[in-house]
């Protein structure tokens, strides 16, 4: 299977890639899809051939000649076209579940080997419904296209059919067509539009009431339930206008359709009659044309297989989107052993015109804790990101003991370097999974050991169900999470540690005991800790100071302490507040999985 | 035993009850969806028996054609009768086009309907705190109101052919050739019973469906909320193959939902298929007495071709999976709008009941408090008696994870003690109205909520007489708490905030802290609240509530909040102790202890933070 679009970016897709991603559903689901055609245009044949084997027998019938081959060969045409149906059926269910799996398996795949900066521009909500919802929309329409293709061929073999039993009778069929045609385009454009404004509308609903849902505890705590509610339907009145769009045009189409074909029928079985008396045509001619009518005009039920066609290409293109997302390309080297040592080179991070970092210089010197301040925006979790290799420079590189991380392979990376969040998402189902997350073969005695370290074992213990209770379902405050977080990036012992505002929800007493055990009790590890407190600059080795994307300085906190500036950092009015004009890179920062609606419009900068 | 423990129920279980008890009240629902669409849902029904002419008449009409005309040399008549045909079908069209505006005017409300139930319902059951917001609500709203429309829509559109072509084309059958409608009448009946009874499995598969569906939804969510913490794990495979298994569980489902189905199509050779050999194999000897005509052949096998065989084929798609889908598509969107009656809280009166006590003072008093999750569990909160007067400014500290914000949780009305009880004014919380409560007290959480839209709507928010909140109070109050320049940055009140999650954690907060500020409430509880500004932007915002009119209660985050108290609640897991911060020192080694942190940095700095700005 290929990708679709090799790396577009988010402007330029467009409806073209949107189609392309059907074609490479379709080649995809080759096998099944071959047997769906396959059955279905032998259904299509036999559907042809009913209406001339009923006319023969009808007229057998009526003429009084020996009936029963005719009708024992209708009767085992009308069996095998039930079997070819059904065959077609239970064909096409597995080419849309086959694509339905490989859509959304290339969507998860994408997602995860996408940057976290970079996935992070998609809310969660929305992940969702393309994950869930718009993938199965795209699946459909290659059988979709198949079928509405077959039933036009099909209603082509009608129109030979009726030449063939008059060529009046074939004439008389194609007069109306034309005009047909004209009126099914005029609905096709019509309505693609349409859909988009439609499916626009329902995201801005579900954008509001995500975000309500997130600020729910403020919503409760005010009792404003009410208006929030009224809030998120602010939209509704679109949604409504888009869908009597929707229906105005359908009307104004599909009444023409309905008058022309049935005149069209009639005028067939009109000119099929006059031959009927003339002497040219038996009866069953007139059942003939009938029939072969109605399979002519069956093109016209294609129309709304095509309205789904449309839906699904705006579906498609909403795939798409994710799709294109870059990957961070796996590197292929093995890290070989090294004390953690971590060089920034040059790297230079550019966001929205600005840059977020700007040339840094930097070595982070293994076995140590470097602690790395700066007002909100300076680039601290930018640098954060990059240090583990969650997200790419722009330019300069990131290396880990003389190794650039981008060549280094994913597996050795990750066992090398572990990061703690401001916001950790617990994920894996219960506490002590969410504590192994990543290190599935750790035993429960190293999640122990881990969870102590981070102060939280008592916490632990204290629940419904202790290290087995879910998640999910674990009354949890911010500070709770925070050093859960903290214990799985303690459980792999990794040479970096790289902790993000990791400690921002812990109250003073419980962040100095976790701090003693990044100093103390990971003496030797090298850790990189972005921090606001003075407390935590204090105990580091070595203090970088990020200003606008540059290092400011860099020293120990007590040289550093000083400068007036630094001392600032820590006590005075925020620069950051004032000056910040450009937005950071942000992350959907995750508290606990039963909370994921609500973490989606939550970002973790570095904030002072 | 209060009944919304915070140890959430979820709605997995939900997804795996049975569905089968909520059927009655999924058609309960429809009905009320329907019900005020009585008019233009009787106008389509009008139509579509108009729409139905021909149906009833088409293999009459062709078959007098034949016999008066065709076939007996007379093409002017048989035109004639076939212009006849022309004329009903004109009529048809005429009737179609008629039909759409009511057909609209029965789903587009509708659907608005669905939208505000489930929305109202969400958003409702989130607030409870009974359960946690729910991961599908959103593709809930999305997904299952469109299907639900749509279902709806195809359904209506071809309820025509369900209900009156089949009763039409039974009936012109029966005036055309009684003999006829006799041969192909039972077949009909016995496809017809069957299918009653195939429709149980379908709706079993069709529901394993979408059960299938909202797992995958409610398992992937965490997961794609979380894609960040997945790729610093470096548990990418482990995550794939959670989300690998669902995917591949929701297909399994898909296929056995097409095997399901095909027992459909044999339902029409039965009810189709088999009638038509039948009548060609009876025809010859009933021409032979004398019992039909050519003509009437041509019609009868017009019925069935054109008439009851499509009909039969849309009755078994429509009803067999429309109809299947709807059915659980309703019961799914049923669960999901209906919640349990038990209110949130459950003694307190609405405002307008007999036992309704305004209390006349703000002070707050708490009488042997105690709160536990769980029967089994240690409490959180135990025997806690405190009085907080009115105007005082009192912080709680303690360790993380003891109660603090369970402590304004039950402080607020929020949650109900499991034993004990809080008083505001010397009125027992459960007797104060809801209304009240929630004007009189501001709790202001950790994560702050902002929406899209103006600043000033965002600040606004608390002010009651929202639409008069004067702007020099709104300025006032972003002044005070020290978010003016973000607000001038926003572009001042009309300034908008189109994407919150733009603006920092703390910036989001100092809008937070602003709003509360700006609000009337006479009882503010900081929870954390400043956790994401620095100290002096803390100290700040602090000062400003502490200056404000009113009681202050500060859940500190960090222990210089304690210093800027008049009074400090000292919770600890086994205690909690009161006083000032002079008092705490000496009296509380755990106190003295938390302090004592601050006292190792360089130069004792730290301490002058500790003691305050």
């Amino acid at each position: 299977m290929r990708d679709p679009a090799p790396e577009p970016s988010q402007e330029q897709v467009t409806r073209r890639n949107g189609g392309r991603l059907v074609t490479s559903v379709a080649t995809g689901t080759w096998a099944p899809l071959t047997l769906t055609l396959m059955v279905t245009v032998a259904g299509s044949v036999t559907a042809l051939a009913l209406p001339a084997v009923l006319a023969g027998t009808v007229d057998a019938v009526v003429a009084g000649r020996n009936t029963l081959p005719a009708t024992r060969n209708l009767a085992l045409l009308l069996v095998g076209m039930t079997l070819l149906d059904i065959a077609s059926v239970v064909a096409g269910a597995a080419c849309v579940a086959s694509a339905v799996v490989s859509l959304r398996m290339r969507l998860v795949g994408r997602l995860l080997a996408a940057s976290a900066v970079e996935a992070a521009r998609f809310p969660t909500g929305e992940l969702v419904n393309r994950l869930v919802s718009n993938t199965a929309t795209t699946a459909y329409v290659p059988v979709t296209l198949l079928r509405t293709a077959v039933g036009v061929i099909t209603s082509a073999g009608g129109v030979v059919a009726l030449f063939t039993i008059d060529w009046r009778v074939g004439t008389a069929f194609l007069a109306g067509v034309p005009l047909t045609l004209v009126v099914i385009r005029l609905l096709f454009t019509r309505m693609s539009g349409l859909y988009d404004d439609y499916q626009a509308a329902q995201g801005r609903l579900a954008t509001r009431l995500t975000e309500t849902l997130a600020g729910i505890r403020t919503v409760r705590a005010a009792g404003t339930v009410d208006r929030e509610i009224s809030r998120v339907l602010d939209p509704l009145p679109e949604l409504s206008a888009a869908g009597q769009a929707l229906w105005k045009v359908q009307s104004r189409s599909v009444w023409q359709l309905a008058l022309m074909l049935p005149l069209i029928e009639v005028f067939v079985l009109g000119v099929a009659g006059f031959g009927v008396a003339e002497g040219r045509l038996e009866p069953g001619a007139l059942l003939a044309a009938a029939g072969y009518t109605t399979l002519a005009l069956a093109f016209v039920g294609q129309i709304e297989s095509l309205m789904d066609v449309a839906y699904g290409r705006s579906a498609a293109q909403r795939v798409c989107q994710v799709l294109a997302l870059p990957v961070l390309a796996p590197g292929s080297v093995p890290l070989a052993a090294g004390p953690g040592t971590l060089s920034f080179r040059g790297v230079t991070v550019t966001r929205e015109g600005g840059p977020l970092l700007d040339g840094i210089d930097l070595e982070i010197p293994a076995g140590a804790m470097t602690a790395v301040v700066g007002p909100s925006g300076a680039g601290k979790t930018t640098l954060a990101l990059l240090a583990g290799r969650l997200a790419d420079p722009d330019r300069g590189q990131v290396l880990l003991d003389g190794q650039i991380l981008g060549e280094v392979d994913p597996a050795s990376l990750r066992s090398a370097v572990a990061y703690a969040f401001e916001r950790p998402a617990l994920l894996g189902g219960d506490i002590a999974s969410a504590i192994a997350y990543g290190n599935a073969t750790s035993g429960i005695e190293e999640v122990r050991a881990a969870a102590s370290a981070a102060h939280v074992d008592d916490v632990i213990r204290r629940l419904p169900a202790g290290y087995r209770t879910p998640a999910a379902e674990a009354p949890l405050s911010g500070g709770e999470i925070q050093r859960l977080g903290l214990a799985r990036a303690l459980l792999p012992r990794a040479r970096l540690t790289i902790l993000d505002d990791a400690t921002s929800s812990l109250d003073t007493a419980t962040e100095a005991q976790v701090t003693s055990a990044l100093v103390e009790g990971m003496r030797g590890r090298t850790r990189l800790v972005i921090a606001h407190r003075p407390a935590t600059a204090a105990r580091a080795d070595l203090v970088v100071w990020l200003e606008a994307g540059r290092i400011r300085a860099q020293g120990t906190h007590r040289e550093l302490w000083r400068d007036p500036a630094y001392r600032a950092l820590f006590a005075s009015e925020p620069a950051a507040l004032a000056g910040r004009d450009r937005s950071p890179i942000t992350v959907p920062a995750a508290t606990r999985p039963d909370h994921a609606v609500q973490n989606q419009e939550e970002s973790c900068p570095a904030t002072p | 035993m209060p009944g919304h423990s915070v140890t959430s129920t979820r709605s997995r279980t939900a997804v795996a009850s049975p569905a089968g008890d909520h059927a009655q009240a999924a058609w309960r629902t429809l009905a009320e969806l329907l019900r005020p669409r009585r008019r233009p849902l009787a106008a389509a029904a009008a139509w579509s028996l108009v729409e139905a002419a021909p149906a009833l008449l088409s293999g009459l009409l062709i078959a007098t054609a034949v016999d008066r005309g065709f076939l007996i040399g007379r093409p002017a008549a048989g035109l004639a009768w076939l212009a006849l045909l022309g004329l009903t079908m004109a009529v048809r069209a005429v009737a179609t086009r008629q039909m759409f505006p009511h057909l609209a005017a029965v789903i587009e409300p509708l659907r608005d309907d669905l939208v505000r139930a489930v929305v109202a319902a969400t958003v409702t059951r989130a607030s409870t705190g009974g359960e946690a917001p729910d991961g599908a609500a959103v593709t809930r709203l999305t997904q299952q109101v469109e299907t639900l429309r749509n279902l709806m829509a195809g359904m209506l559109r071809n309820s025509r052919e369900l209900g009156v072509s089949m009763v039409a084309a039974l009936a012109g059958l029966l005036l055309l050739s009684p003999s006829a409608a006799v041969i192909i009448g039972g077949p009909v009946l016995v496809a017809l019973i069957s299918f009653a009874r195939l429709l149980r499995l379908l709706v079993v598969r069709q529901r394993d469906l979408v059960i299938a569906g909202e797992t995958l939804t409610a398992e992937a969510t965490p997961i794609l909320a979380g894609l960040r913490d997945v790729a610093a794990s470096g548990a990418q495979a482990q995550a794939q193959d959670a989300l690998r298994s669902l995917v591949a569980a929701q297909a399994a489902a898909t296929r056995a939902l097409a095997w399901a189905g095909t027992s459909r199509r044999l339902v029409v050779t039965l009810g189709a298929h088999v009638p038509l050999i039948g009548l060609l194999l009876a025809a010859p000897p009933l021409i032979e007495h004398g019992y039909l005509t050519a003509g009437e052949v041509v019609g009868v096998v017009i019925y069935l071709s054109t008439g009851l065989e499509p009909t039969l084929r849309t009755l078994l798609g429509t009803v067999g999976s429309w109809g299947v889908s709807l059915t659980v598509t309703l019961r799914r969107i049923t669960e999901a709008i209906t919640f349990s009656p038990e209110p949130p809280i459950r003694h307190r009166p609405a405002v307008g009941s007999e036992v309704v006590c305004l209390p006349a003072a703000d002070d707050l008093e708490t009488d042997v408090l105690t709160f536990a999750y769980s029967p089994e569990a240690t409490p959180v909160v135990r025997d806690l008696s405190l009085t907080i007067g009115e105007g005082e400014h009192l912080a709680v500290v303690g360790p993380s994870g003891i109660g603090k914000s369970t402590l304004a949780m039950l402080l607020t009305g929020l949650l109900e003690p499991t034993s004990g009880q809080v008083r505001l004014g010397g009125v027992p919380l459960a007797t104060v109205p809801e209304r009240h409560l929630r004007t009189v007290m501001a709790l202001v959480p950790q994560e702050a909520y902002v929406f899209a839209g103006t600043v000033r709507e965002n600040l606004a928010y608390l002010c009651p007489e929202r639409e008069t909140a004067g702007d020099e109070r709104l300025g006032a109050a972003v002044e005070a708490v020290g978010a003016d320049a973000l607000v001038e940055r926003l572009g001042g009140l009309d300034g908008t905030i189109d994407e919150p999650s733009v603006l920092s954690a703390g910036e989001r907060q100092l809008i937070t802290l602003a709003r509360t500020y700006a609000s009337s409430a006479r009882i503010v509880i900081l929870d954390e609240a400043t956790c994401h500004l620095d100290p002096a932007a803390e100290a700040r915002a602090e000062q400003a509530f502490a200056v404000r009119e009113g009681t202050l209660i500060v859940i500190a985050h960090r222990i210089s909040s304690a210093a800027r108290a008049g009074r400090i609640l000292l919770i600890d897991s086994t205690s909690a102790l009161a006083g000032t911060h002079t008092e705490l020192i000496s009296r509380s080694p755990l106190y003295a202890d938390l302090v004592g942190h601050w006292h190792d940095g360089p130069h004792g700095h730290d301490r002058r933070l500790a003691g305050g700005i």
